[in-house]
C-alpha cells in the first residue's frame, strides 16, 4: 500500500504511461481501468493525480462511483485514518 | 462562431473552454448511444425483446436528435467536433453501451440501457448546473435534453421493475422537448 504526499501524487496523473490515480477523503483510487478517466481527464474539469475530495461535493454523482476502484494508498497529509481503513 | 454569444457567456463567469469540452463529451456520448443502440435494438427479439423494442428504439432516435441539437451550440460557441471519429468516441461522457455477452438476457440489457440513461442524467444536471443563469441558451439546450433523457432512464426503470415511471403513452412526434433546436 502506497502512502503518497500531495506532490507525489501528482505524478500519477495518467500521462505518459502514467496509472491514474485520485485521492478522496484520504485514499488513493487507480481509476486507470475507467473509461470516464482516459489519458486522465474527466468529464472536461477533473485531473487524475490530484484530491478530489472538494470536487466530489460538487458532481453529479457521490463517492460510490469511486469505490468501484481499488485502493492502492493513503495521502500521507489527508485525512486521519478511520476504523477500517487500509493500513499502509 | 458567435463571437458576443461566447464574450457573453465569459462574462458570466463560464469557463467556455470547459464548457466546450463538455459539450463535445456529451455530443461524442449521444452519437456513439446512438450507434450502440442500434445494435441493441436489432437484438431485442423474441417475445421479451419485443415488448422493449419500441422504447428503446425511441431512445436510440432522441440520443440522435440530441447530438444533432449539440452540435449547433458547439460551433457557435468557437468550438469543433473532433476530426477523427475515433478520438470522439473515445472522448465519450459516457461508457459505450455495449451488447451484453448474452444478448438474449433481456434484464442485461436493460441494465446497459438505463446505466446508460443514467449516464447522461448526471452529464445534463451537470451541464445545467453550471450554465443556470449564467449561459442561457445552454442551459435551455441541456434541460432540454435531460427532460428527454429522464424519461428515457423511467422507461427502463419501469420494464427492470424498479418502480413505476408514471408517464402516459408518448404521442405525437420524438424528441418533444429538443425538437425546439432542430427546426
Amino acid at each position: 500500500m502506497l502512502r503518497l504526499t500531495p506532490a507525489e501524487l501528482a505524478m500519477y496523473n495518467g500521462r505518459g504511461g502514467a496509472p491514474a490515480y485520485v485521492a478522496y477523503e484520504g485514499k488513493i483510487y487507480d481509476v486507470s481501468a475507467s473509461f470516464l478517466w482516459q489519458r486522465g481527464r474527466h468529464q472536461a474539469m477533473h485531473e487524475a493525480g490530484t484530491d478530489l475530495t472538494g470536487a466530489l461535493a460538487e458532481a453529479p454523482h457521490g463517492k460510490e462511483f469511486l469505490e468501484r476502484f481499488p485502493v492502492v494508498g493513503m495521502l500521507s497529509q489527508g485525512f486521519p485514518p478511520k476504523p477500517g481503513d487500509p493500513q499502509p | 462562431m458567435a463571437k458576443v454569444a461566447r464574450e457573453m457567456v465569459t462574462r458570466a463567469g463560464i469557463n467556455v473552454d470547459h464548457l466546450l469540452e463538455l459539450l463535445v463529451n456529451n455530443a461524442a456520448a449521444e452519437l456513439t448511444t446512438y450507434y450502440y443502440y442500434t445494435i441493441l435494438r436489432a437484438n431485442l427479439i423474441g417475445l421479451e425483446g419485443e415488448t422493449i423494442k419500441e422504447i428503446a428504439e425511441v431512445a436510440r432516435i432522441e440520443d440522435r436528435n440530441h447530438f444533432e441539437a449539440l452540435v449547433p451550440r458547439i460551433y457557435e460557441l468557437g468550438g469543433k467536433l473532433p476530426e477523427d471519429m475515433k478520438e470522439f468516441h473515445d472522448l465519450s461522457a459516457c461508457p459505450p453501451a455495449k451488447l451484453p455477452a448474452d444478448p438474449t438476457d433481456i434484464k442485461a440489457m436493460l441494465t446497459v440501457l438505463v446505466e446508460a440513461e443514467r449516464c447522461a442524467v448526471r452529464g445534463y444536471t451537470h451541464i445545467c448546473n453550471l450554465t443556470a443563469g449564467k449561459d442561457h441558451r445552454t442551459y435551455d439546450l441541456a434541460l432540454s435534453i435531460l427532460h428527454e433523457e429522464i424519461e428515457h432512464e423511467s422507461w427502463f426503470s419501469e420494464f427492470l421493475g424498479e418502480g413505476p415511471s408514471g408517464h402516459f403513452m408518448r404521442r405525437g412526434e420524438t424528441s418533444p422537448f429538443v425538437s425546439k433546436f432542430l427546426k
